[in-house]
């Protein structure tokens, strides 16, 4: 969890790598560059060359995909009479039904921003390796884009839902750590006011899916300016973040973090050794449950129970007795728990 | 099996007591499954199983094994279990490291895209992204999202082969395009009258041809494409052999029961990650499914079922608390449902996944099945036998007359692993252990609403006739049929009813086997009818449930039903 991890950022097909293996790399730097097709237009070839349409794959010059200069042959054929490309662009396809061809400008310069501090491991074919420093949590399900950012504490303790009206200016361009849920109107207002991304402990399915399907929509409209990320802990619900994790992030308040909200990954630069899970605890350990009803709750794993035994839901496992910390005991099956470790990480 | 070498102390001078005994694991992505197969006064028994999650390691499989074990073997080697299984002999197999990534590009999303998706879903692909010339975006959007895509390999596809057409042509054209200088294969599997000009558009070697899966508008023909399919998985991404891969050892082991007891067997193995599907006939000829999807932890289920699966849930729960469930279920998959709601949302998602597959393999099972097996951690381990047994009839529907069995203790992935010339073997040895049966099924097809479908009458050598007993179209109802015992069944069929295939006769005998449930009178139909009114669904629901569980023969557990002793 702490140390050099490896992180691999991925560039889409046809972008070019702009880094080079063992360069620093800064969060906002660019890693690549990719240029898009741009609208495309129709060239008539086989009429210009005076050939039936079914012969267009004949005299074409080049494979789909393929960047032409202005002037350059796209097709020739065998009296060697040529159709030049009319722009520098993409031979994006072609139609057998005319006997034309697609072709597109690239458009303007898009960056592939690595969104982590690191120095290049590796150049590979769809993807630049970085080894990052940082310490990197693991999320169990997010939805977004990377982002990065100063990590900040919203809420007052790790069970607190995350309101809309926490959100306010000073969250612009942040990772704003929540508590144990956010409804889809304070998804939608923090992404509105700039916020970079945001922690929670659980949300409820249904308010992220409201969420995304609003993004959807402002997507197709064109009103979606920017990135956001929401990455989830814990798990789904309302779920408190662990308090040892949550008095972790709140430590390391004002550091910089990238978050990758479809990864499930937040990563925490210049951090120290967050509180580290294992499963299969061993009694006398804090550990965290996981499902209902004691999902997110924290309490200490006081017996193993011998043999097996039935859940309430019937299945027989292992179970293990827990005190949780609202003094509560209750048998929860073994599956369900983690140990929850402060310091150096578990084995 | 016998040849396998005996685990031995070779330190102490004293002479001392040997075990024979053989390891049988299956690691899947979630919970690993393991058996000890030992030799006891001259046959090999499966004296202990555990299962746990994955994550939990090696030395705790081992430790949770001789806890199982001390209480049954020999007082001789009890204190030397921790070394003998270390030492024994082991058969292996493990879940596959990751499904296939395919970018599809197709004409026509209803047609040939459907057709090419479900056999690539099918055969453990997962379609990353599809791009078709109906899908509504511009040329230029679907090159930028097949450009973004990660993938193994791209399929292309469109066309019929009476008449091909030019749209297939500009569709691979575009994927031509969006692939760039990648080296990922390409297969193509449209109109064959356009390979020729597709190979043209990817540089040499590139392109590999298979026949159409949708040759015509009304037909489907996706065997070929989900053999090359199937092939190029382990080209592409598991390169290093797949005998040992839990859905493939699963086809074989079904495989080899078919061929050993002449009978048509479906085995299905619902996982964390993967469904696999497995149909053999009695020559033992097997064909499998892999639904890349189709596991607990599956997009399909993740990807926004919750509405769906409510409405197959027997008690009033929130939509909202099914959608967090099964998204809990994607998350973390190695944990276990605690209460009773969260029980019947996995077990609401077990069937939603075992229909989906089972829709998609109608035609293969419309001659009926003899033998239908149930594999994998949320059938084997289900609380109760009618839990497994209603999930199996809920899901797959079986249509006839069909004995149920669990592979409750996850021996028969492991088995399948072993060489050809050691599975017969291996699974003749340990033939009294392998499955638990849990009752034959009579399941019924058609037959007008509210009347009686059919009349079945229970002969049992040396005890007295039951029935004839009457089922309702919609009724299940279950006879005491107890494990070992065997009943001729007389079925008259009435109001239009029918049991499949090409049995047409009213009246018909049948031999039902008994098993940890009984006999199970089916007539609600196929697929499933259910009342629209949320209040009636779940009280059929709960009717239906009620009449499994009732059964006299579950009141008492056998231990051995459960994944873990």
């Amino acid at each position: 969890m702490s140390g050099a991890t490896l992180h691999r950022v991925r560039i889409p097909r046809g972008a070019t790598p702009v880094v080079e293996v063992g360069e620093e790399v800064r969060p906002e730097q660019v890693l690549a560059i990719r240029r898009r097709a741009g609208p495309a237009r129709h060239v008539r070839v086989t009429d210009l060359l005076g050939r039936p349409p079914g012969q267009l794959l004949a005299v074409l010059r080049s494979r789909p995909g393929t960047l032409l200069d202005a002037g350059e042959a796209l097709a020739r054929d065998a009296h060697g009479r040529e159709v030049a490309m009319p722009f520098t662009g993409m031979l994006l396809t072609v139609s057998p039904a005319d006997g034309s061809a697609l072709v597109a400008p690239l458009g303007e310069e898009e960056p592939v921003i690595g969104h982590v501090h690191g120095k290049v491991q590796a150049v590979e074919p769809g993807a630049i390796v970085l080894e990052v420093p940082g310490v990197v949590l693991r999320g169990v399900g997010g939805t977004g884009d990377a982002v990065h950012g100063e990590l900040v504490v919203a809420v007052h303790a790790a069970e607190e839902e995350l309101r809309a009206g926490a959100i306010d200016v000073g969250a612009t361009g942040r990772i704003v750590v929540g508590g144990s849920r956010a409804s889809a109107e304070t998804l939608t207002r923090a992404r509105a006011m700039g916020v970079a991304g945001i922690v929670l402990g659980g949300v409820l399915d249904k308010e992220l899916r409201d969420f995304e399907a609003i993004q959807q929509r402002r997507r197709e409209i064109g009103g979606l300016t920017g990135s956001f990320g929401v990455l989830l802990l814990e798990g789904f619900g309302k779920v408190g973040i662990d308090p040892q994790r949550f008095a972790w992030l709140r430590s390391h308040a004002g550091r910089t973090a990238s978050l990758f909200g479809a990864d499930g990954l937040l990563f925490v630069h210049g951090a120290s050794t967050p509180p580290a899970r294992r499963t299969l605890p061993r009694v006398g350990e804090r550990v965290v449950a996981h499902r209902r009803p004691f999902q997110g709750r924290a309490g200490v794993l006081v017996a193993a129970l011998d043999e097996l035994h039935a859940a309430p839901s019937g299945i027989p496992t292992r179970m293990g007795l827990v005190r949780f910390e609202d003094g509560r005991l209750a048998p929860v099956p073994m599956a369900n728990l983690e140990a929850t470790l402060a310091g150096p990480a578990a084995s | 099996m016998n040849e396998r070498p005996v685990a031995r102390d070779a330190v102490e001078e004293r002479p001392r007591v040997a075990a024979e005994m053989t390891l049988l694991v299956d690691a899947g992505s979630a919970w690993t499954k393991a058996a000890v197969v030992a030799r006891s006064r001259g046959r090999w028994r499966l004296a202990a199983h555990v299962a746990q999650p994955t994550a939990w390691g090696e030395a705790e499989l081992r430790s949770s094994l001789v806890a199982r074990l001390v209480g049954v073997v020999d007082r001789r080697v009890a204190d030397r279990l921790p070394e003998l299984l270390a030492v024994a002999p082991r058969i292996s197999c493990h879940t596959p490291r990751r499904a296939g990534r395919l970018a599809l590009g197709a004409v026509s999303a209803e047609l040939s895209g459907a057709s090419a998706r479900r056999a690539a879903e099918s055969a453990g692909w997962t379609v990353e992204v599809s791009a078709t010339a109906d899908d509504g975006r511009s040329l230029v959007d679907r090159v930028a999202a097949l450009q973004d895509a990660e993938v193994d390999a791209w399929l292309l596809c469109g066309g019929f082969d009476a008449a091909g057409a030019d749209q297939a042509l500009e569709m691979a054209s575009l994927v031509a395009a969006a692939r760039g200088s990648s080296d990922a294969p390409v297969i193509w599997a449209g109109a064959a009258s356009l390979a020729d000009d597709v190979a043209l558009l990817f540089e040499q070697g590139a392109v590999t041809v298979v026949d159409n899966p949708r040759p015509a508008p009304t037909r489907e023909n996706p065997v070929p494409l989900r053999h090359a399919l199937e092939d190029l998985l382990q080209r592409v991404v598991e390169p290093a052999g797949t005998r040992q891969h839990t859905p493939v050892a699963f086809r074989r082991s079904v495989s080899q029961l078919a061929a050993s007891a002449g009978r048509r067997i479906v085995g299905v193995d619902v996982g964390a990650r993967y469904l696999t599907w497995a149909q053999a006939d009695e020559s033992g000829s097997a064909e499998s499914r892999v639904f890349a999807a189709g596991g607990l932890a599956g997009a399909r289920l993740a990807g926004g079922g919750p509405g769906r699966l409510a409405r197959w849930i027997p008690m009033l729960i929130d939509e909202m608390a099914v959608a967090d469930g099964l998204q809990n279920l994607h998350a973390r998959p190695a944990t276990l449902p605690q209460t009773e709601d969260e029980l019947a949302i996995m077990q609401a998602a077990v069937r939603h996944q075992l229909a989906a597959a089972a829709d998609s393999e109608r035609g293969e099972m419309e001659e009926g099945i003899d033998l239908l097996i149930g594999a994998g951690r949320s059938l084997a381990a289900a609380p109760r036998p009618s839990h497994a047994v209603q999930l199996l009839l809920d899901g797959v529907r079986p249509v006839g007359v069909t004995q149920l069995a669990l592979d409750s203790s996850g021996v028969l992935p492991p088995l399948g692993a072993l060489d050809d010339s050691e599975i017969a073997e291996g699974m003749g040895v340990l033939r009294d252990d392998l499955l638990v049966p849990l009752g034959t099924s009579v399941v019924t097809r058609g037959g007008r609403p509210g009347q009686v479908v059919m009349r079945v009458t229970v002969h049992r050598t040396g005890w007295p006739p039951i029935g004839p007993l009457d089922v309702r179209t919609g009724q299940l109802q279950v006879v005491p049929l107890a494990r070992g015992h065997e009943a001729e069944l007389e079925i008259e069929l009435l109001q239009g009813a029918s049991l499949g295939g090409a049995r047409r006769a009213r009246r018909m005998t049948a031999m039902a086997m008994g098993g940890a449930v009984g006999l199970v009178l089916d007539a609600r139909g196929v697929p499933l009818p259910v009342p629209r009114r949320p209040d009636d669904r779940r009280a059929v629901l709960a009717a239906w449930r009620d009449a499994v569980v009732r059964e006299p023969a579950v009141m008492t557990l056998d231990p051995s039903l459960v994944g873990e002793r």
